[in-house]
């Protein structure tokens, strides 16, 4: 589904990805570790396509298609999702109407027919029970003086709704108390099927207690370290961070 | 058009060469412009009726300082007092503050001269304030100003423009110039107060280098019926901080332009006033902001209190210009009207070539608030100490973030005996009014 | 947003941009008082309308261009520009739907306003005025039995005279300005509204402005009055062919709420902007204001993305006490378009209310400027105020500008103002991108998120209609 080759990438001029390489296969979920400033936020919007982000070499393939000339929507409509580490604001524009626009856009790219706005409506509301956000916010504006939870919850209920066919979840975990943990692995979860698969980006083991992964990476200095399964999560929970970058070098 | 400028024409002194061609310059251009209308934008709401009359010139005194009437904060530094315009060099005192060089342009050696006349007027466009120019037309003394590089005041520099009683009404012409170099810092109050039947025509000009800090008060503590047309006129360098904070208790014509340059990245400007005005009063404050550059900050925060027949004009402009971005600028202009007499216009404008700045402003004109009086009379306050109260609430922020210590316990009392008095409360009850104010 | 994407923004057309071609009797360009002998003579008005005209004339030649609005434009020389045109199959006036020149039916097709769709469907009776005459009006028999009287001035002129002698430039004086005083002079056409007392009008009304002929100066006349206790809620919509050369349109607009009564007053304006480099388009000077007396409400909702140069203040004088204001405001400048607009709040009586929400939007090299008075008189004890005034900034080239003055002379007045300015972020347009939308539905949803609280206050069919219109407007505007 996803195959990165020796990515390279700069921000501002500063090169953060130094030759990543990584295969991902539909049903399976990923894990991407490692300290702060390693890359492991770039790579989602590396893949997204933020601007900003430039692809100094290597490629990647989602969906036997490369993506680098594609615009950010034209990835969405493929099937890639980035729940975002800081979602965005957007005061005046309400959830619903938000939501409505982006699943209409990605179901007319496959040729689907639009819901009906009824239909659409339970399905939205149906998404908010899951992720257990008030309906009430569907009203108020995207994100619009949510809470750190909320937003969160808010990007998990995007995702539901747009069925994507590789989800990437940015840090959802950071800031969010163990209650709010659950009620987001259990939307992974739920969700996990034998044609979508997941990376999740995170700094500590505690979200893959809830989100079993099946293959865990270790990201430092901008290329995979070390890759194994769930128990590396463990392992590096144990011994740090520092245990890997002194066995590498 | 020169019945302004004639009186002051008599007074013809010897000048050095710089001042001469700057006095020729500003009477060229005097002479060559009308007076504004209220027809005028700038000048809708304030009439110049009250300079349609004789003016001579302004006479020399000699009077004490107890017969000058003169209060002032004790702020430790050197003082320097005028007395119609003309240097008293018996009331002032000059401390000796190696940060520190203050002169007079008459006494300015050459290197100082040199200085004076490269900045001088460098702040101020001349088409677009006329009594600027007519300051320069008049120009015979001033004061010279200049903070060292890299060096850091120890006392703030206290700058009296007092006015005495005469028998005619008379125009004096005051004129500063601040020198604050790279990475200097200092503090500066200016201080005008006296006579009813004066006209001040004052321009003082700060030129701040990369990095200087400057921290400004301009108090107008005049007589009810004083007339004075002034400005401030600032050019802020890259990293330059100032805070300018004004103060103005009424007068019969009184106008302040305000303009701050931002010219270097990085500048911020922190500018605060008051104006609090009864009787038939009438203060006009235009300040405007030029954004020139990026990444600068402006905060502006201006509240008056307007009683009787007052009436009160406040024009703030922030203007971003094409390059600034990164800009965040804010202004906040609130009124409280406390009779039905009294007048206000405010126009807070906006005006932005740049996209991505954040700039905000408003406006509130209201009376004071029914509940709050009612609350704090249910709590056995009388009305009328409620009254002074919540009017010194409405701008005790102002005087609290002020920096200098000194000036705020100056400032506290004749605030508070200023609210006592018009509140009506006769000399002995006012102390009782104001009991709470700076407790 | 990034250069590409704002170049494209610019490269938007005018989807309205085409010319109609029937043969009008047109007076040569040229203004004196034959011009206006000839305007009166042609309509057949009485004495007392000549008169009037020719006083407005001799005003408005000692009167000066206005200067202070934040608009740069050229010199207009009024010589040059023709002061009538009527189509020319319309001296024998239809007298049904059937009988209108097919072409001109099918230009308001092209419009969006099919007349029959809309006599059966929306339910709208509608006052077309094509370049200056009116040329049908629907409806009229079912708004003859509620008493409401709809129709051309210059109808109403011979069917109502008493009513038009007593209101017409009662609200708006013909020395108000240089442009009110131009258009009573040479007033061609528009529309007039009596609502009976206490009558709650039983449809919205709505008329079409549209600018045809080239080279003639389109102006119109409106005169709405709401008698006692009644209820009226009026559309306007203009559109104008493209054109190089630049065409003046100065209209004054006159409402008058007796007490209890309401007026809702809706314009989506569409006039041809001009192409990208800011030739041609139309210069539109407008004069708007309403009277209203006690508890009586005003309420002005304007869309306007279109002009070259646009200069108008819908205005309420809040005479009565307890009457109440309100301005809702969006405009939308691209390429090189200017607009200096906003409203004027002047309470007069005890417990007056008004509402100001205005949202500019600024893309291109355009400039969007608010301009707003709100006056508090000494009288008008209790009056309250609340102004918001948005900016939202397209591109790095584009200007916008708040100038909002507030006089007040009333301790017990309460006013506020509030503003902000603020650009489309690119972390917004790439979060809603990420989700699939490209970007020009992502800087429309944003812009109409911003605009919300301003459609909210349209009727149903504008408020489609101005989103629609703003998504044309901003077509293109992101790569």
């Amino acid at each position: 589904m996803l195959s990165i080759k020796d990515l390279h990438a700069e921000v501002d001029g500063k090169t953060i990805l130094k030759g990543l390489s990584l295969e991902i296969n539909a049903g399976e979920v990923h894990a991407i570790m490692g300290p702060n400033g390693s890359g492991k936020s770039t790579l989602g919007h590396v893949l997204s396509g933020r601007p900003g982000y430039e692809i100094t070499g290597g490629s990647v393939e989602f969906m036997g298609k490369d993506i680098f000339e594609m615009e950010t929507e034209e990835r969405a409509h493929l099937g890639l999702f980035l729940a975002f580490q800081y979602p965005v604001e957007i005061p005046g524009v309400s959830n619903m109407e938000f939501l409505k626009a982006a699943v209409d856009a990605v179901r007319e790219s496959r040729d689907e027919e639009a819901f009906d706005t009824v239909s659409f409506m339970r399905k939205a509301r149906e998404a908010c029970t899951a992720v257990d956000l008030d309906q009430a916010f569907l009203k108020r504006g995207v994100n619009e003086g949510f809470s750190g939870g909320e937003k969160k919850r808010n990007e998990l209920m995007q995702m539901m709704l747009l069925e994507p066919k590789l989800c990437i979840l940015d840090e959802t975990d950071s800031g969010l108390d163990i209650d709010a943990l659950q009620v987001v692995a259990n939307g992974v979860n739920t969700m996990r099927a034998e044609d979508r698969a997941f990376l999740l980006v995170t700094h500590y083991q505690r979200l893959l207690d809830y989100i079993k992964p099946d293959f865990v990476h270790v990201l430092a200095d901008g290329r995979i370290v070390k890759s194994g399964d769930k128990t590396l999560a463990l392992e590096l929970e144990e011994k740090g961070y520092g245990w890997l970058e002194d066995e590498v070098a | 058009m020169t019945d302004l400028l004639s009186p002051q024409l008599n007074l013809e002194t010897e000048v050095p060469d710089w001042l001469q061609a700057r006095r020729l310059a500003g009477r060229a251009t005097w002479d060559n412009s009308s007076l504004p209308t209220r027809k005028t934008e700038d000048w809708k709401y304030t009439s110049l009726f009250p300079l349609q009359q004789d003016f001579t010139a302004a006479p020399v005194s000699d009077a004490s300082a107890t017969e000058l009437g003169l209060d002032l904060p004790e702020l430790s530094g050197s003082r320097l007092v005028f007395v119609n315009g003309h240097w008293r060099e018996d009331l002032s005192t000059l401390t000796s503050d190696a940060a520190l060089e203050v002169v007079r342009f008459s006494e300015a050696d050459d290197e100082q001269s040199a200085l004076i006349s490269e900045h001088l007027g460098t702040t101020v466009p001349s088409a677009k304030h006329l009594f600027a120019m007519l300051n320069d037309a008049a120009l015979t003394d001033g004061v010279f100003l200049r903070v060292r590089a890299n060096s850091k005041a120890q006392h703030p520099v206290q700058l009296v423009w007092h006015n005495s009683h005469s028998e005619n009404t008379f125009i004096s012409n005051q004129r500063l110039l601040v020198l604050a170099e790279h990475h200097s810092e200092a503090s500066l109050v200016e201080h005008f107060s006296g006579s009813d039947n004066a006209f001040t025509n004052g321009v003082t000009e700060l030129v701040l280098g990369p990095g200087a800090r400057l921290n400004h008060s301009r108090l107008h503590l005049e007589s009810p019926q004083a007339l004075h047309i002034g400005g401030l006129h600032a050019r802020l360098d890259r990293d330059a901080t100032l805070e300018s904070f004004h103060l103005a208790l009424g007068g019969k014509l009184k106008r302040i332009d305000i303009v701050i340059n931002h010219e270097g990245a990085g500048a911020h400007c922190q500018l605060d006033g008051i104006y609090l005005l009864r009787g038939n009063e009438h203060v006009d404050y235009h300040t405007c902001i030029e954004h020139a550059v990026p990444h600068c900050t402006t905060d502006e925060t201006f509240r008056g209190i307007i009683g009787d027949k007052a009436r009160a004009v406040f024009n703030g402009r922030i203007h971003i210009h094409p390059d600034a971005q990164k800009t965040r600028a804010e202004l906040s202009n609130k009124n409280l009207l406390t009779s039905a007499s009294a007048e206000v216009n405010t126009k807070p404008e906006l005006e932005i070539y740049a996209d991505d700045v954040q700039c905000a402003h408003g406006a509130t004109v209201a009376q004071l608030d029914d509940a709050m009086l009612h609350y704090l009379r249910t709590r056995g306050i009388s009305e009328e100490e409620a009254l002074v109260l919540l009017s010194y609430g409405f701008i005790n922020a102002l005087v609290e973030t002020q920096a200098l210590d000194s000036l705020r316990d100056y400032l506290k009392p004749l605030l508070a005996d200023y609210f006592g008095a018009t509140a009506g409360a006769a000399a002995e009850q006012c102390a009782n009014l104001t009991r709470h104010i700076g407790a | 947003m990034s250069q590409e994407q704002i170049d494209k923004a610019i490269a938007k057309d005018y989807a309205a941009g085409f010319t109609t071609d029937i043969e009008s009797d047109t007076l040569p360009p040229g203004l004196t008082e034959d011009t206006i002998r000839f305007i009166s003579a042609k309509k057949n008005e009485p004495e007392w309308l000549l008169e009037w005209r020719l006083e407005a004339f001799r005003v408005w030649l000692e009167m000066e261009v206005p200067e202070w609005a934040h608009v740069h434009y050229p010199e207009i020389n009024f010589q040059e520009i023709s002061y009538y045109s009527q189509p020319k199959s319309m001296e024998d006036r239809p007298q049904s739907l059937d009988e209108i020149d097919p072409e001109l039916l099918a230009t308001y097709e092209k419009l969006g306003i099919p007349l029959h769709e809309q006599e059966v469907l929306a339910g709208v009776a509608v006052d077309v005025v094509f370049d200056s005459v009116s040329v049908a009006t629907t409806f009229r028999e079912k708004l003859a039995e509620a008493g409401v009287l709809f129709c051309s001035i210059s109808e109403a002129v011979h069917a109502y005279p008493d009513l038009v002698r007593k209101y017409l430039g009662s609200v708006v004086p013909r020395k108000d300005n240089f442009y009110a005083a131009l258009n009573s002079a040479v007033f061609s056409d528009g529309s007039f509204v009596y609502i009976p007392k206490g009558v709650r009008c039983p449809m919205e009304l709505s008329t079409y402005f549209r600018i045809n002929e080239a080279n003639t100066g389109q102006f119109e006349r409106t005169l709405i009055v709401a008698d006692e206790g009644s209820h009226v809620s009026y559309l306007e919509g203009c559109t104008a062919p493209m054109r190089d050369e630049n065409q003046l349109h100065a209209a004054v607009v006159e409402l008058v709420a007796m007490d209890d009564a309401e007026i809702k007053y809706s314009t989506v304006q569409n006039w041809y902007p001009g192409d990208a480099e800011g030739k041609g388009g139309i210069y539109n000077f407008v004069t708007k204001r309403g009277l209203a007396h006690t508890n009586a409400k005003i309420s002005w909702t304007q869309v306007e993305t279109g002009s070259a140069v646009t200069w108008k203040y819908p205005s309420c004088i809040l005479r009565g006490d307890n009457s109440v204001g309100e301005f809702y405001s969006v405009a939308l400048t691209n390429n090189m378009q200017q607009a200096d607009t906003g409203t004027k709040m002047i309470h007069l009586g005890k417990n007056t209310r008004s509402t100001i929400i205005s949202k500019g939007i600024s893309a291109g090299k355009s400039s969007n400027a608010y301009r707003g008075l709100v006056r508090v008189g000494p009288a008008a004890k209790g009056a309250r105020n609340y102004t918001q005034c948005d900016s939202l900034l397209i591109g790095d080239k584009c200007a916008a500008h708040t100038f909002p003055y507030i006089e007040s002379k009333n301790p017990t007045g309460i006013v506020e103002h509030e503003a902000t300015t603020s650009k489309v972020s690119d972390d917004q347009l790439y979060l809603c991108q990420q989700r699939g939308l490209d970007p020009e539905k992502a800087v429309s949803m944003i812009v109409n998120g911003f605009c919300k609280e301003v459609f909210k206050e349209l009727p149903m069919e504008f408020a489609v209609e101005a989103g629609k219109l703003l998504e044309v407007s901003l077509e293109g505007s992101v790569g």
